[in-house]
């Protein structure tokens, strides 16, 4: 999440065609470029690292003498973990439920947004509130607990999908991003004969494209990274997403068992698999980024600016 | 994500209290062992100790199954169909990851939609769960499991058990049995540095001083004692079991009120003259360089580096860590060195046996007694985890399968590999057959519980059994309010207790100030705490004798 940041940032300071800067803003310009180059560095480091244990060997992990480049290169690790067919299950698991949400969200959180960015609507205040009560109160892990199992939803894809489906933050930043289109553009389409659907698919998304690419990001990113509805609505090993997965191995490996020795074999490559299963897990989301990026700054600074 | 959790939790509670609140007055009814007629589907007529439990129709029960990481619950083990041959039962698992497994449990048992058997559950963790009527009273039914009560009594149990006993003199958790009890942890010791040294292998902690004081004669450069387990208790194991040998256990293992044995009465640990002697015993090795002060923050891993890398020679340890972690560690970083587990020194208390002979158990949940298989499901129970067949089953799998009689002595077959016992057999006991699962397969004979064990570790437990068993601590359950009430003393107690410990290790603060210190902890309720601990051990005392 952090290394957007830090792009969002380094887009910022691009420096400006036109008259000489002052001397002023040019230090401003080489502290910012300093201070932002050690942002980097600090954020990036810990995946490069993360990135150069998966392909060493154990032992080299053991001395700690692994930082930016593999020591003994090798591909053991990732043969281990493409091997194991659960790994693969929990992948396939995460895209189905990632893809699902996402779209559902998306088509919720526009609808919701475009009509409470319409100033006439009645009783817009109202449906703004009960949205903004879900930002303050929520009924708590148990009844939602209670209210899925008692839905049916345990098991499905759905438990993951609904409860999460309206994020109230990326709601009003839609919502703001709307109320900015120029009610001109709406009115000379009802002129010309569209209702309110049409004007809605044929002017203002096609319109909206940065802010929903932003949104698509936003929720993507939330339902890949999430494990915890995952964790508690299923109850078998094959319905969970790749983050459950990654996460009983890291924590299940290093919390001591009474009982059920571990194997030997086993406990040594972990701290390798379980770089190589952070890479995996982390992998395609990273690669979404430069794809929607130029969407992405333009986005968010659309939603926060108005006037 | 900390915030988020932090707020999951406080919601979590929240709704705890509800539930617990909603189901407050269905409790306290009294024994309802009696009119058990009507539960009796498919449970066996006659099941003594030594039957075979068998139930008379197919029958299922729900089970919540913990999932290591290691090796992963599958529905194909031979476990499950082996179990239904033999016991006509079904089990229909809950497969729950173990990373998260408490809280998931916790769940499930709030919104009452837990698996009837609910294994793997450690004390005190059931004791949430007792006040809204979730879980079942087992000791009003143990007359159902012959192998259970038989076991206890030929073991002699009866006090451990009843350190389990609430206020209404109920117990709610069938516990793991272990017939001797077995210390696992203690201090791992690079033997050849010993061997170097012309040292012998240190019996008593204060040994452990001239060894330690030696090596670092021999490497100026190392501190020879970098300890790990400190995380998130600082000095998690060795406060543990150092405290153990002095009569007032720290770390993992601090509890605020101690029982005195000979003086027949509780005192509070952190205060006691016993704890002193430990805080002064580690602040004279920091003081030496003879005990990293890292030993106390740092992870795991760093104090394994160390190790690895010949900068310290000893470090808290188990059988697992010993031969999973160490020697593979070494045999890496350094082939020429020998570390091995040296069995628990000696302290001030004597040549005792700290380990308790209880084990992480099973919880019932409450509608399993509506079930009409009540019966068969306790007798169940009983065979699985209590009598000598179904434990031998558990653990070793099937005869002529996954292992064979040798002698009067059970062997793996020679393609079955588990532990490292058996490096050339392709199919792993575990993983493959879902035998030695520690849901099912701990405690027993000790002949059963050692069965893996390696030679040496079985000497080592030689050494160890030969010693007294500490003496078990009475129980003092606390009302309601009580534990309301001793909740909001214990946190503050605990970590001023903790924070000022390392502080006297670590030489931050001089022992001399030790009487201010008991007046503060007497600021923070210290007497008070031990005021509604001994009225609660009085009451018991007079309530259940």
């Amino acid at each position: 999440m952090v290394t957007i940041d830090t792009k969002v940032l380094a887009t910022r300071t691009a420096r400006p065609k036109g008259p000489r800067a002052t001397r002023g803003y040019r230090v401003f310009q080489a502290v910012n470029a300093v201070v932002l180059t050690g942002v980097v560095v600090v954020t990036l480091y810990p995946f490069v690292n993360i990135v150069a244990r998966s392909f060493s060997e154990e032992r080299y992990l053991i001395a700690g003498s692994v930082s930016l480049v593999p020591r003994g290169f090798n591909l053991i690790a990732y043969e281990r973990v493409v091997s194991d067919p659960m790994f693969w299950t929990n992948y396939r698991n995460t895209v189905v439920y990632t893809t699902v949400s996402t779209f559902i969200a998306i088509v919720l959180t526009t609808c919701y947004a475009y009509v409470l960015s319409k100033k006439h609507l009645k009783g817009r205040g109202f449906l703004i509130g009960i949205a903004l009560l879900t930002l303050f109160f929520n009924g708590g892990l148990i009844p939602n607990y209670l209210l899925v199992t008692g839905l049916g939803l345990r098991n499905t894809l759905w438990a993951v999908a609904l409860p999460n489906a309206i994020s109230v933050f990326n709601l009003l930043v839609m919502k703001a991003f709307f109320e900015s289109l120029p009610v001109e553009l709406e009115e000379a389409a009802a002129v010309d004969g569209l209702g309110t659907y049409g004007i809605l698919l044929k002017i203002v998304l096609p319109l909206s494209k940065a802010v929903i690419a932003t949104m698509v990001l936003f929720y993507a990113v939330t339902f890949w990274n999430s494990w915890f509805s995952a964790f508690l609505y299923m109850d078998r090993l094959d319905l969970f997403p790749v983050t459950v997965y990654l996460r009983n191995l890291i924590a299940g490996a290093t919390g001591m068992q009474s009982g059920g020795i571990v194997d030997p074999d086993a406990v040594q490559v972990a701290a390798t698999i379980q770089s190589v299963t952070i890479v995996l897990t982390t992998l395609p989301i990273l690669m979404v980024y430069p794809f929607i990026q130029r969407y992405f700054v333009t986005g968010v600074m659309l939603g926060a600016v108005k006037g | 994500m900390l915030n988020r959790s932090r707020h999951r939790a406080a919601v979590f509670v929240a709704g705890v209290l509800l539930v617990s609140l909603a189901a407050c007055d269905s409790g306290g009814e009294s024994s309802e062992a009696d009119n058990l007629s009507a539960v009796r589907a498919g449970a066996m007529a006659t099941y003594n100790v030594g039957d075979q439990f068998k139930a008379t129709e197919p029958v299922k029960f729900s089970i919540m199954l913990l999932s290591n990481a290691a090796y992963p619950y599958k529905s194909d083990w031979l476990f499950w169909s082996e179990l239904t041959k033999r016991t006509n039962v079904t089990l229909e698992p809950v497969a729950v990851p173990g990373s998260d497994y408490n809280q998931k449990r916790s769940v499930m048992v709030a919104a009452g939609d837990a698996p009837f058997i609910i294994p793997k559950t450690y004390r005190p963790s059931e004791e949430a769960y007792i006040s809204s009527g979730a879980i079942l009273p087992v000791s009003d039914y143990i007359d159902l499991m012959p192998h259970y009560k038989d076991k206890i009594a030929k073991a002699k149990m009866d006090a451990e058990i009843n350190t389990m006993r609430q206020l209404d003199g109920k117990y709610y958790l069938l516990p793991g049995i272990h017939e001797k009890p077995w210390q696992d942890y203690s201090l791992a010791i690079r033997t050849d540095i010993l061997e170097q040294l012309n040292l012998q292998t240190p019996k008593t902690w204060d040994e452990l001083y001239t060894v330690l004081k030696a090596m670092k004669a021999a490497y100026p450069n190392s501190i020879p004692f970098s300890d790990r387990f400190s995380q998130p208790t600082p000095g998690g194991n060795l406060l543990n079991i150092l405290g153990a040998s002095y009569g007032a256990n720290g770390g993992w293992g601090y509890n605020h009120a101690t029982w005195d044995a000979s003086a027949n009465k509780f005192f509070y640990t952190g205060a006691s003259d016993k704890y002193k002697g430990m805080l002064e015993y580690l602040n004279k090795l920091v003081k030496e360089g003879l005990l990293d002060p890292e030993s106390f923050t740092q992870t795991d891993d760093q104090a394994r580096q160390k190790l690895a890398n010949n900068r310290s020679f000893v470090i808290s340890s188990n059988a697992q860590t010993l031969v999973n972690e160490y020697r593979p560690d070494l045999a890496k970083t350094n082939p020429n060195a020998k570390i091995a587990k040296i069995p628990l020194p000696i302290g001030p208390m004597g040549e005792i046996n700290p380990a308790s002979r209880l084990e992480s158990g099973v919880i019932i949940s409450k509608k399993a007694r509506d079930s009409k298989n009540f019966v068969a499901m306790m007798q169940f129970i009983d065979w699985l985890w209590y009598s000598d067949a179904g434990q031998e089953f558990s653990k070793w799998g099937v005869e002529g399968v996954t292992y064979k009689k040798d002698g009067g002595k059970n062997v793996l077959t020679d393609d079955v590999n588990v532990v490292g016992l058996n490096p050339k057999g392709t199919k792993h006991l575990q993983k493959d057959f879902g035998f030695y699962n520690g849901v099912f397969a701990y405690g027993g004979k000790p002949e059963l519980v050692q069965g893996f064990f390696s030679a040496e570790e079985q000497e080592n437990q030689k050494i160890m059994n030969a010693r007294t068993p500490i003496t078990v601590a009475p129980p003092y359950p606390l009302t309601e309010e009580e534990r309301e009430q001793v909740t909001l003393w214990e946190t503050p107690l605990k970590d001023y207790v903790q924070q000022q410990s390392l502080k006297f290790i670590l030489g931050q603060r001089p022992l001399s100030e030790w009487d201010a210190y008991l007046t503060e902890l007497k600021g923070k309720n210290m007497d008070q705490y031990m005021e509604v601990v001994q009225k609660a051990y009085d009451r018991y005392k007079r309530e259940h004798g």
